[in-house]
């Protein structure tokens, strides 16, 4: 993924640890879940069950574009942006936008986790429903 | 792998080297309606041949903000020949008079499409559309420019953010996809550019103030925006001296989380320090540029 840039470089060796481990062993060792929690708090358990739970889609239309689909807790469908973070949950307008508590919320961790681990979803739709869905107007 | 800024600085900081140096010839009428150092706009708007996608925040007085938006527009459509859209939600009554003097050709207008979105739904809409083949073909946009982000955002409360944020981050997602079509059918093709303008409510109730950091959206954009341009009136002795010419200050400066996010590319921070240019307006609106 394009948006490595926008976290701190601790976070993007972290990411590249864990593909590596996982791509050997299937895992994550115990040492990277810790560095995981240290570096990102309570957000990563949370993220760490939405991969669990196969919450991550990469949906592609004809033109080529893609976008991350997030089931949340809830099971409200958040859609997440290839190149930049941002989601529509509270929690990343209150804690990452209002109060600057950090670079992402859940949702977008567990699309990088998803995206180390190569364990993300696929799945296509037109290009009309992806406006809809890049523009937050399509039907949830 | 350097970060984004530090390339976009490096390019915008050659360009700028070799105008103040070299005898900037006119590459077309327009560019010679732009006296003193008329590549400027060139350099502070449409930071060139930089093989990342590169995005500007126009910050200060809207009107002034309006004309450089249009003359970016048109410089880009009649010189560089690339396709841009112009999302504004107030009709464009007339073009800027340096550009009223010698009007671009018909052809070179035929490539810049204004689109006039009434809500921030509307715009939202529009931009997310822009992947469609018929937005993209023959060829894709190169140029995405915003008018009054503040029209469509509302007024800057914190309730307000998550909108600035959600069309801050469609626009960058959006021209970051334009890049890579553009770059699919073309590889030495330029990236596909975003401007867009913001006046800060905070800014005008402290006209002449310090900051305006304390304005929650501009907070949020950026975040997103890897430049900031800002529009700041000179009202110091020789802007009174200037008679009835405008003076303006015109600083450019970098954004955004990859500032603080990208430590390893700390040697290379006096690159990014804010470069400076004074924009004087005459009483019949015509601009001229000049190195600060």
């Amino acid at each position: 993924m394009k948006m490595r840039s926008f976290l701190p470089a601790v976070a993007e060796q972290l990411f590249r640890d864990i593909q590596k481990a996982y791509q050997e062993t299937s895992q994550i060792p115990d040492d990277l879940l810790i560095a995981l929690k240290f570096v990102f708090g309570p957000c990563a358990l949370q993220a760490l069950d939405l991969v669990d739970q196969h919450s991550v889609t990469c949906l592609s239309s004809p033109s080529g574009r893609k976008a991350f689909q997030v089931i949340g807790g809830s099971g409200r469908l958040y859609t997440c942006f290839v190149s930049c973070h941002y989601c529509p949950c509270p929690a990343f307008a209150y804690t990452v936008l209002r109060r600057n508590e950090g670079p992402l919320c859940k949702h977008i961790l567990a699309v990088y986790l998803c995206q180390a681990m190569a364990v993300t979803q696929q799945e296509s739709v037109s290009d009309p429903q992806m406006s809809a869905l890049l523009s937050g107007t399509a039907p949830l | 792998m350097a970060d984004i800024l530090t390339s976009v600085f490096r390019t915008f900081m050659s360009q700028t080297d070799v105008n103040k140096d070299v005898t900037v010839v006119p590459h077309s009428a327009c560019s010679a309606l732009l006296p003193g150092d008329s590549s400027v706009i060139r350099s502070v708007l449409l930071p060139g041949d930089s093989s990342v996608s590169s995005s500007v925040l126009l910050l200060g007085d809207s009107s002034i903000s309006r004309s450089l938006l249009l003359l970016s527009a048109v410089m880009a459509a009649s010189e560089l020949g690339v396709r841009v859209v112009f999302f504004t939600q107030t009709q464009i009554q007339s073009l800027p008079v340096c550009l009223q003097k010698c009007v671009p050709s018909p052809e070179s207008l035929k490539k810049i499409k204004f689109s006039y979105p009434r809500t921030l739904g509307d715009l939202l809409q529009q931009v997310a559309g822009l992947h469609e083949s018929q937005n993209t073909s023959p060829t894709p946009p190169s140029l995405i420019i915003v008018d009054r982000l503040e029209g469509f955002l509302g007024g800057n409360h914190s309730e307000n953010q998550s909108s600035a944020a959600h069309l801050s981050a469609l626009l960058c997602d959006t021209s970051s996809f334009l890049t890579h079509i553009l770059k699919q059918r073309s590889p030495s093709s330029a990236p596909c550019r975003l401007i867009a303008s913001f006046r800060s409510d905070v800014d005008s109730e402290h006209a002449g103030g310090e900051s305006s950091a304390t304005d929650p959206i501009l907070d949020v954009l950026d975040r997103y925006f890897q430049m900031r341009c800002t529009l700041d009136r000179d009202r110091s002795y020789e802007a009174a001296a200037a008679g009835l010419k405008e003076l303006w200050n015109v600083y450019l400066s970098a954004t955004g989380i990859t500032e603080d996010a990208c430590t390893k590319e700390r040697e290379d921070r006096p690159a990014a320090a804010p470069k400076e240019w004074q924009l004087s307006i005459s009483p019949d609106g015509s601009m001229e540029f000049k190195m600060a």
